[in-house]
Order: C-alpha cells, then sequence, then structure tokens
C-alpha cells in the first residue's frame, strides 16, 4: 500500500489532497501542524510527506529538518506558495525531495509523487 | 418559460436570471463578489458536488481558481492549469470558432476514448477533467480569447445536464468574461493613472532639487560678486528677504515658480557686475562718463548670463530693468511704468534702500528714516509708488515685530565679507 501523509494548515487543501490520492489508491494520513505531522510520521512511516512550510508554531522548514534528521528513508515534497530562491535552496540544502509551488498542476503532483513511491519499491 | 432543475419543487427562471446577471456584471468594477454569487448559485440550485470558476491569470499566463464551491471543491490557491494542459488547448485552439456553442463533457471524452484508446491527448483530457471533478466544462471567451472556464461537477441526483442548462451556462460564461475584462481593463487604467501620477511626482521632485541646488549654487555666487564691492552691507540674501517682503506687502499673487524668479533676481540682480573692472567697481568717488557707461553694461551683462540657464531665463529680463525708472528716464531702455516687470520695479527699491542703508564709498552710513524719505522723495520719478508705499509699510511692519531692541543691523544680518561688527 502506497502511504502519503498531507501536512497543511489549510484544512480544505489537505481535504482535497485527501480525497484525489485515495482516489488515485493511496493510503492518505493529514495533519494540520508541524507537531502533528511529526507524530503521524512517528507513528505511520509514510512513503511521502506533501509538506506546507508556511505554518504556525512550528513551520514546514523546521519539520523537514526533524523528519530528515529521525526518519530519513521518508520523502518530502515542499508544496508551498513561497517560492524565493533562499527558501528552495535551504529546503534543498535540508534534504527536501522536491520543492513544488502552489498553484501546483495536480498532473505534475501525482507523477512526482509516483516517482517518489516507485523509486522506493523499485528492487533495483 | 421557466425550466424545470433537478429539484421539482424548485424553479429557475433562466431568462430573468441571466438578464439580471448580464446586467449587473458588465458595469461592475470589481466583479469578484458577483463570480462567487454565481458559482455559488448555480452549485446550490443545481445540487452540484462542485461548481468552479477558472479564470486566466495574465501575469503568469495560466489558469488558476478564481472560486469553487460544493464538497468536491478544489481550494483557490492551490492548482494551476498551465496552457499546454489538454482542457485549455482544447478550448484555446477553438479560439472562440464556435462561440457560445463550445462545451466539453467528461462522459463524452470518456465514449470517445473507447473508440481511441491509445489517444494521448484524450488520455490527458480525461484525466484533467477527473482531477477537477468536473464532468461538464463551458468556455468563456473575450474577443476570441479564453479568459475564464466554468467547470461544474456532477449532480448529486446523478442526472445529465440539459440541454437548456449548457446553453444558460454559455452565456453566463460569456458574461463572465466580459466582467472579468472590464474590471481588469480598469484595473489597468486605475494603475497606469497612479504609475504616471508616481513618475511625474517624482521628475517633480528631480526638478525641484535640481533648482534648489542650483539656487545654492547662484546664491553663493552672487554673494562673491556682492562681497567684492567693498561698499556692500550684510549679506545678499537680506536683499532677497526685502523683495519677497515688498512682494506680500503688495499682495501680488506669486506662484511657487514666479517666487523664485523674484529671488533669483533680487539675488542676481548685479551679477553683470562681474564683468566690470575691479577698477570702476572699487573706485571712491564719482566715476567720469566713460566709467559710468561700462558700469551702465552690467545690466545687460547680467541678463545675458541669466538668459542661458534655463531655469531662470525669465530673471534675465528682470534683472535688465532693474535700473528702469518709473517716469522712463532709466537705462537700458527707458521703459516707463507698468512697461517696467513689476518684479524689476521692486528690485528697484529694495537696491535703492539698500544703497543708502549700506556704508558706500562715496556716501556715509544713513540711517532707515532717512532712506524711507529718499525713497519717498523719489517715488512716481525713480520709482513705482505703489512699490515704495508697500516696501515702507512692510518694513515698518517688521520692525515694530521686533520691538525696540530691533537694530537694523539685526534685520540685514552682519557684514560677511568684514568678519563681526
Amino acid at each position: 500500500m502506497k502511504t502519503l501523509l498531507i501536512v497543511d494548515d489549510e484544512f480544505e487543501i489537505c481535504d482535497f489532497l485527501k480525497t484525489f490520492f485515495e482516489e488515485r489508491e493511496y493510503q492518505v494520513r493529514t495533519a494540520t501542524s508541524g507537531q502533528a505531522a511529526l507524530r503521524e510520521i512517528a507513528e505511520s512511516r509514510p512513503n511521502v510527506v506533501l509538506l506546507d512550510i508556511q505554518m504556525p508554531v512550528m513551520d514546514g522548514m523546521a519539520v523537514l529538518k526533524k523528519i530528515k534528521q529521525d526518519f530519513p528513508g521518508v520523502k518530502v515534497i515542499m508544496v508551498t506558495a513561497v517560492e524565493t530562491r533562499e527558501k528552495i535552496e535551504e529546503a534543498i540544502r535540508l534534504g527536501a525531495d522536491n520543492y513544488i509551488t502552489k498553484p501546483l498542476s495536480l498532473e505534475y503532483l501525482e507523477k512526482d509523487v509516483q516517482e517518489k513511491i516507485s523509486h522506493l519499491t523499485s528492487p533495483a | 418559460m421557466p425550466i424545470r432543475t433537478s429539484d421539482p419543487k424548485k424553479k429557475i427562471d433562466y431568462q430573468k436570471a441571466l438578464r439580471d446577471f448580464a446586467q449587473s456584471m458588465v458595469h461592475l468594477r470589481r466583479p469578484e463578489r458577483l463570480l462567487k454569487m454565481i458559482t455559488r448559485f448555480l452549485e446550490r440550485d443545481l445540487a452540484l458536488v462542485h461548481m468552479s470558476l477558472l479564470v486566466h491569470d495574465d501575469l503568469r499566463d495560466r489558469f488558476i481558481f478564481a472560486n469553487s464551491r460544493g464538497s468536491r471543491k478544489v481550494p483557490v490557491g492551490l492548482v494551476r492549469i498551465d496552457l499546454d494542459n489538454p482542457l485549455i488547448a482544447w478550448f484555446r485552439d477553438r479560439k472562440g470558432a464556435e462561440k457560445g456553442r463550445d462545451f466539453l463533457r467528461l462522459a463524452s471524452v470518456r465514449k470517445e476514448l473507447t473508440s481511441r484508446k491509445s489517444d494521448a491527448v484524450l488520455m490527458r483530457l480525461k484525466k484533467t477533467m477527473e482531477h477537477l471533478n468536473a464532468e461538464l466544462a463551458i468556455p468563456g471567451y473575450y474577443k476570441r480569447t479564453l479568459e475564464a472556464l466554468l467547470l461544474f461537477g456532477r449532480k448529486k441526483n446523478g442526472r445529465p445536464f440539459t440541454a437548456s442548462q449548457i446553453n444558460f451556462f454559455q452565456v453566463l460564461a460569456q458574461d463572465c468574461s466580459m466582467a472579468i475584462k472590464t474590471a481588469e481593463y480598469h484595473e489597468n487604467l486605475v494603475r497606469r493613472n497612479q504609475e504616471l501620477n508616481r513618475k511625474v511626482a517624482e521628475v517633480e521632485e528631480l526638478r525641484r532639487k535640481e533648482r534648489a541646488t542650483f539656487y545654492e549654487v547662484m546664491r553663493s555666487l552672487a554673494q562673491e560678486i556682492y562681497a567684492k564691492d567693498p561698499s556692500t552691507f550684510g549679506h545678499i540674501s537680506q536683499v532677497e528677504k526685502l523683495g519677497l517682503m515688498t512682494a506680500r506687502e503688495m499682495g501680488l499673487a506669486l506662484d511657487e515658480h514666479r517666487r523664485d524668479i523674484l529671488s533669483a533676481s533680487l539675488i542676481l540682480h548685479d551679477v553683470g557686475k562681474i564683468g566690470v573692472p575691479d577698477h570702476i567697481l572699487q573706485k571712491p568717488g564719482g566715476l567720469d562718463e566713460g566709467e559710468w557707461q561700462i558700469m551702465k553694461e552690467h545690466v545687460e551683462k547680467g541678463a545675458g548670463i541669466l538668459a542661458h540657464l534655463s531655469d531662470f531665463r525669465e530673471a534675465a529680463g528682470i534683472v535688465r530693468a532693474h535700473h528702469e525708472n518709473f517716469n522712463g528716464t532709466g537705462y537700458p531702455r527707458g521703459l516707463k511704468g507698468v512697461e517696467i516687470p513689476i518684479e524689476a520695479r521692486i528690485v528697484s527699491v529694495v537696491d535703492a534702500f539698500h544703497a543708502i542703508i549700506s556704508t558706500r564709498v562715496y556716501r556715509p552710513s544713513q540711517s532707515v528714516a532717512f532712506a524711507f524719505e529718499e525713497l519717498k522723495r523719489c517715488s512716481g520719478t525713480q520709482f513705482d509708488p505703489e512699490v515704495v508705499e508697500a516696501f515702507i509699510r512692510g518694513l515698518k511692519k517688521e520692525l515694530r515685530k521686533a520691538g525696540d531692541r530691533f537694530s537694523m543691523v539685526d534685520f540685514m544680518g552682519k557684514p560677511s565679507h568684514t568678519g563681526a561688527l
């Protein structure tokens, strides 16, 4: 089973992407804060995390750092409206596996998530 | 004629709704609320799982969601549709050729795919519509350009859209495009106007700074020339002060520019003395006829210098005329009365007053009262009586304001070229 965690402080976005990926046969969980995201990851070890940056209390960059420290096998795709060069470079430096800016192309997002999973499951 | 919707108890008079929408929309400068009303109205009244309005984003040349409603809505700001996406391409390529007739049903795409299984474009088209929960897509064109796309999710009761409903949506989509374009046009106009105003203000500010700098340079230059004449007293800017005071007292309505010109004329009226040899300028006692002729040339020389400076070109005429007399006996042209610019008539009085109270080589220092008497004596002959009157009245006011402790030295400033008194 392909597992996915969606992290966004906007409930509607979590909801939409959850339905979207569930219809494409993913097992999806959602979190609307950085702390909740880390709890979910510790518990369910998803294959891929879609991670927003701008969230109150604990932002996406802090979450990314923690994921890459504690769970290096989990793929993280940043999904954010922030598109400054500094943020992108920082995310890549912290180990983000991709950086997708909102508004995004659903076609590309689906393909990218699929790619991250197939890479994980391929025997290589 | 009212058309039945999915809910048999609810009827929509499409004709009326259409008329109302079209009328209010086209005149709207900010159509966002109305566009939202339309999506909400359609989603509710048709009982759809999803209803969205996609609009062209001019800045990035792509389509984004302006609004989305229903349980399967697409959050605004999350998804974009690029121009190469088959759903956009489908309508864009038609360029409104079948304007008002165009629509696309997911069911038709699926049906088409059964016979053309390997058609990559159709596959992507189907996928995109599925991604967006869109059973039906209706384009809105403005001048043959795709501006908006209405996306309709399936009806909750599972029934298909009727032909008259689709027809209604098509007209609505056209109106949406029109409203968006009108608003955009208005917005652009406002923005461009603001930009233009800002730029004009910037240029004006630059000009002002430039003029101020130039003015400062002129002022110090004038002071240099002024200081060369050992008989002058005080600072050149005091002459300016007295002249502006007189203009005020006369009630002259000078705008900023004319005030600057008057200031420049007051400061620079003797700038032509730069061309008068020192031995004439500094000669104690009277000048002979030849020397006097050379001395008189300073007005034309001064005007000549100023005529080359674009900002103070108008000051040239004033400087040239500052030794004209009110009765026509002055030089260089023998102008009379109002032929002499008012600014020149002011410079003439102020300059004479200044000469009287200054310690001139050929005359002992005179009191202010004596200077007033001299001005009055020459009023109507050498000077414009109105200017003399305003000057004396104004200066008396200034002196009264300052009280008993006030002396002319305080008012005129200390002579800068001889150090403290």
